[in-house]
């Protein structure tokens, strides 16, 4: 029961089967209050599922919730002191923009000029005190996302819910609502919980970033974290477009690693793998300095060369076969087919062990 | 340059006429038989009895067909609210019970569920003249042969299979995310239902009243049968002993005068409730 004290929201042990399908297998997770927090994954992974089990809309099949101290695991939805917000946007489409945004508080029996009050509040935040009046099919895609999001932010909730809500927005239109979701934070500075499978959405928004698979957290932890120091390849190979290049390689014993017939110095702080063994080599594309083919480097093939204004995406290929993509930003431009020579510090070397487990 | 526009102009002009030149003759031979009836019913008595054509009167209009018309049965005025009572009745009981019943199939999980829908829609197929006996039998038992409400509960029971289905259908096709939003805004069972859901199936509501007061306006087979006494005929029984005529006599002015009072309420209901109606049926047709 101590954990229920705590402010925010607490998951303990929760669990969630379809019939004999276990989607979510035991999440533990602490989010504090007040914080930014996104669940990020690939489609299917439970983000969805978890999100709906705060939100009351999916049963908890075992576990605890709480909320602000609060158990809520059981109570109905309205009950909870949440607000969702669709990536469907879900408005009602009889009722007028300042019907749909009113809608929850007339069933409240809030009284009539506290709603007027807090419906006028919530237009003005969101600039759209000129649609009141309007349907949301009159609306554009931005505007009725602006008005799903006035209808949590009129239930003056302890937690806000966002299902994917800018996916279905156009790209311009997804960073505006982005940076305006960010402002909202700042502003009300209430606990907000999103999901999405965008990366620069949860780059850009998250305080914290709860990475999951298969029903379980992989990793919790702030945006610079996950993607600076992943607990595993998973989320190393999930954050940062384009992914983080995981390269076969052996443990030569001090200090050094066998890539591709070449050793490199890699040192680790902590643990060692025991000489000969077999480990992943993390390295990301931008931390890869292109260089002249030499003793001192990694000899690579360049398969393609992908040109995108300011950088080059180079994805090349090391003398054993295994492809590897590399940023390049200065200097003259590289063909397919050169011969290049790649090199990066130590520090930005990430190993893993066989089970695919951070080795520090 | 200017004369091929103009060619263009003439083109188009052409093409518009033929438009709506073929859409006039098209209406003019659906509206045909209703005009003819609704002239006709206004020749004098003794008009009526000569051949058909030209339909209109040509004595100046009378409403003596109307006037002998009420002379049949136990006049005009009992039968035609026999028949809006009955009518009026199916069309609630027929929502209120498939607004419900396609609700639970829709969102609801239950066992034996799909088996259930499936039984209901395989009622359909059963045709209903082969369960009359049963069904007069069942009527007599619950002491409401020869009664209104007994005609009234059959016409819902026949009515029933489709209208569960066309509301099902309704309720399939509004957004779950809908639902879920108002689940959260404090909107529960039957508030959820009526102030959220309803507007959203609205077309599909409209449609299942249409057809639930055509098919019981219309209907003569149960009423023939299950009715016995004169002053509880509805209007299609009705016809039937005007159009069976007196000594072998056919008062045609009566019976255009009975199709044209029988017609008139199934115009009020399908034009009031077309706009909905058609949405009904192309709902779900584009995603």
């Amino acid at each position: 029961m101590n954990k229920t004290a705590q402010t925010g929201v607490v998951l303990t042990d929760i669990r969630k089967s379809f019939g004999n399908v276990d989607v979510i297998h035991g999440i533990n997770l602490t989010i504090a209050e007040g914080s930014f927090v996104v669940f990020v994954g690939p489609s299917g992974c439970g983000k969805s599922t978890l999100l709906r089990m705060i939100a009351g809309l999916e049963d908890v099949t075992d576990g605890e919730i709480a909320i602000n101290g609060r158990d809520v695991t059981d109570l109905d939805p309205s009950e909870r002191g949440i607000a969702m917000v669709f990536q469907s946007y879900a408005l009602y489409p009889h009722m007028s923009v300042r019907d749909n945004l009113a809608f929850g508080l007339k069933m409240a029996r809030t009284k009539a000029n506290e709603i007027e009050t807090r419906v006028n509040s919530a237009a003005s935040i969101l600039k759209i005190d000129h649609l009141l009046d309007r349907r949301p099919g009159q609306l554009s895609g931005g505007q009725r996302q602006r008005v799903a999001i006035g209808r949590a932010i009129v239930r003056q909730p302890d937690v806000f819910l966002f299902d994917e809500p800018l996916s279905n927005l156009d790209a311009e239109l997804r960073v505006s609502m982005r940076i305006e979701i960010a402002r909202l934070h700042r502003e009300l500075g209430n606990t907000m919980i999103y999901v999405t499978h965008d990366q620069t959405e949860a780059m850009t928004l998250a305080d914290n970033i709860v990475v999951l698979r298969n029903g379980r957290v992989e990793q919790q932890g702030s945006p610079r974290e996950v993607y600076e120091d992943p607990n595993n390849t998973f989320v190393a190979g999930f954050i940062g477009s384009p992914r983080m290049n995981l390269l076969d390689a052996t443990w030569t014993g001090q200090d050094h690693i066998d890539l591709a017939g070449r050793k490199i110095r890699s040192p680790l702080a902590a643990q060692s793998p025991q000489e000969g063994e077999k480990i992943t080599f993390g390295i990301r594309p931008e931390n890869l300095a292109v260089t002249q083919e030499g003793n001192e480097t990694i000899p690579a093939t360049v398969d393609f060369a992908e040109y995108l204004g300011g950088t080059q995406y180079l994805y090349c290929q090391l003398d054993d076969g295994q492809p590897l993509v590399a940023e390049y930003r200065s200097g003259p431009p590289i063909e397919t087919g050169s011969r290049i020579g790649l090199s990066c510090a130590a520090t930005h070397h990430r190993i893993f062990d066989t089970t695919g487990t951070r080795v520090r | 340059m200017s004369t091929a526009r103009k060619r263009r102009a003439n083109g188009a002009l052409r093409g518009l006429a033929a438009y709506h030149g073929a859409g006039i003759i098209i209406a003019l031979f659906f509206l045909a038989p209703l005009a003819i009836t609704f002239l006709a019913s206004f020749r004098h008595g003794t008009e009526a009895r000569q051949p058909a054509l030209p339909p209109w009167p040509t004595n100046g209009f009378s409403l003596d067909s109307y006037r002998s018309l009420d002379t049949f049965g136990a006049g005009i005025w009992q039968h035609t609210l026999n028949s809006l009572a009955v009518s009026l009745a199916t069309v609630v009981l027929t929502v209120a019970v498939s607004l419900l019943a396609g609700y639970g199939f829709s969102r609801y999980r239950f066992p034996l569920k799909n088996v259930l829908f499936v039984l209901v829609i395989a009622t359909l197929m059963i045709p209903f003249q082969s369960i009359l006996t049963p069904l007069f039998i069942i009527l007599a038992k619950l002491g409401l042969s020869n009664s209104l409400i007994g005609l009234t509960l059959v016409y819902v029971t026949l009515q029933l299979p489709f209208s569960v289905f066309m509301m099902r259908n309704a309720f399939d096709a509004v957004p779950k995310e809908i639902e879920e939003a108002a689940r959260i805004d404090g909107a529960r069972d039957l508030r959820l239902l009526i102030r959220v859901l309803l507007p959203l199936v609205l077309p599909g509501v409209a449609t299942v009243a249409i057809f639930a007061f055509l098919n019981a306006w219309n209907e003569f087979l149960a009423a023939l049968v299950l009715l016995s006494s004169n002053e509880k005929y509805t209007l299609p029984v009705l016809m039937m002993a005007v159009r069976a005529g007196r000594l072998g006599a056919i008062n045609w002015g009566a019976v255009q005068a009975g199709v044209a009072v029988m017609t008139i309420p199934c115009l009020i209901v399908f034009l009031a409730l077309q706009r909905y109606y058609m949405r009904g049926l192309m709902a779900g047709a584009v995603k």
